[in-house]
């Protein structure tokens, strides 16, 4: 990275604009945006050397509040811009920053190929599991049988799960987190701009107006330790309040067991795993629901795996040591090419 | 009582314009609330504002500052002394 004297020296504030915040009060976008401008100057990377691009949505106004360089670009397609950047411009720190709309609708074909392709970008999905922008109408991350404006006898679409599709999809880093437990955002999101590789975390984010309380179990403060699995990297899945509870593994299924009931120990436990060989015990995780099972956050998966963007530099390199410098204009006029001759010089050398 | 923002604050921004004694900023983390400046809006409104526009209801009395009505009182006057 393009390291500068200023970087040592930079706070949160440098990274915030002058531009008004434009959310709803409340809104669980504001707690992102503090921390991820709380995060930045940690990183000792350049203000200049970090983008922000968005696509459409509530999500999508970020950019305009961070004071870097960003981009308020396509609806959906902000994955692809940001990727054709790092392609670009390999040394800039790319981040996007979009919504269950934009990632998961109109943008779905691009999120998956971010995902499979792990370029070194960080993608920040906001799920609110709604439309809050055009006020409030069904996403492909609202719940079965939920009413909203467009669906107002309940929701029949199923919808889709995030971490699920992004591990499908072979993401190299996949993580989730709530918008309203400031210390465990902050370790998520600092996981996620230490990966090398497409980064992809879920924000559970809180729609004051159109969706409130969707995630009331996993955030409320009376309620969140009986209702998510904290995951931590080689520690048993423990959870509760009491931290009584665990998941324990019988052939493919997963189950909760009361510790100390029936001779069960922390031992039986599942231990998590991070770096796992195959993807199977995120995906097992990350089909975890609530009531029958506690909502996971934290990180599914981390694999280093190489990047696209490395592998296009030692592409690049290879072309120059085995083929020289490449000259663009002798490119365009090699190969299968002909010339059109205008009817005046065809007239004179036609027989 | 001074008041104070406990850690539900999602930084949403709405309570620091509505403060008549400037008492409200951005913290590190979250919004933070100057004891020293914080009258529970005594001398200016009947009600605390800010109570009154957190959407999260983080706002609560901070108990290292007990501080009666008329202790309020004074220290909005040593204020608009200032």
């Amino acid at each position: 990275m393009n390291a500068t004297a200023e970087t040592t020296k930079l706070t949160k504030k440098d990274f915030e604009s002058d531009q008004d915040v434009r959310w709803c009060p409340g809104c669980g976008d504001y707690m992102v945006l503090a921390q991820v401008q709380h995060l930045l100057p940690s990183l000792g990377i350049a203000r200049e050397n970090f983008v922000f691009i968005s696509g459409i949505g509530c999500s999508s106004r970020f950019p305009y509040y961070m004071n870097t360089y960003g981009m308020h670009s396509i609806h959906g397609r902000a994955p692809a811009i940001a990727s054709g950047l790092k392609l670009a411009r390999p040394e800039l720190s790319v981040w996007v920053v979009t919504g269950d709309g934009d990632a998961l609708a109109i943008g779905g074909n691009h999120f998956i190929h971010a995902m499979r392709r792990n370029f070194d970008l960080k993608i920040i999905l906001l799920n609110n599991r709604i439309y809050g922008l055009t006020k409030g109408q069904y996403s492909p991350t609202t719940e079965l049988g939920k009413k909203t404006k467009s669906t107002p006898m309940g929701s029949i679409d199923r919808p889709f799960n995030p971490i699920a599709l992004a591990l499908g999809a072979g993401a190299s880093f996949v993580a989730r987190t709530v918008d309203n437990d400031l210390e465990h955002i902050r370790k998520v999101l600092a996981r996620a701009a230490l990966h090398k590789g497409t980064a992809f975390v879920e924000v559970f984010q809180n729609c004051m107006v159109f969706n409130d309380g969707a995630y009331g179990a996993v955030t409320d403060k009376a309620t969140r330790h009986d209702a998510r699995l904290v995951l931590e990297h080689g520690k048993p899945m423990v959870f509760g309040k009491q931290k009584d509870r665990g998941i324990r593994l019988r052939g493919f299924e997963p189950e909760v067991v009361q510790l100390g009931e029936g001779g069960v120990t922390e031992a039986d436990l599942l231990v998590h795993d991070e770096q796992g060989a195959n993807r199977a015990l995120a995906c097992l995780l990350s089909e975890f629901e609530l009531p029958r099972f506690p909502v996971p956050i934290g990180v599914f998966r981390a694999v280093t795996e190489p990047t696209y963007d490395e592998r296009n530099a030692q592409l690049q390199e290879l072309a120059r040591a085995t083929k020289g410098r490449g000259d663009l204009s002798r490119l365009l006029s090699s190969g299968d090419t002909w010339t059109i001759e205008s009817s005046e010089t065809r007239s004179a050398t036609w027989p | 009582m001074a008041l104070m923002i406990n850690d539900t604050c999602v930084n949403c921004a709405v309570c620091e314009p509505e403060c008549p004694n400037g008492a409200i900023s951005a913290g590190d983390s979250i919004f933070v609330i100057d004891p020293d400046k914080c009258t529970e809006c005594v001398g200016y409104f009947a009600e605390s504002q800010c109570l009154d526009v957190c959407p999260v209801e983080c706002i609560v009395p901070n108990p290292q500052r007990p501080e009666t009505r008329e202790q309020l009182q004074r220290k909005f006057e040593q204020l608009l002394a200032i």
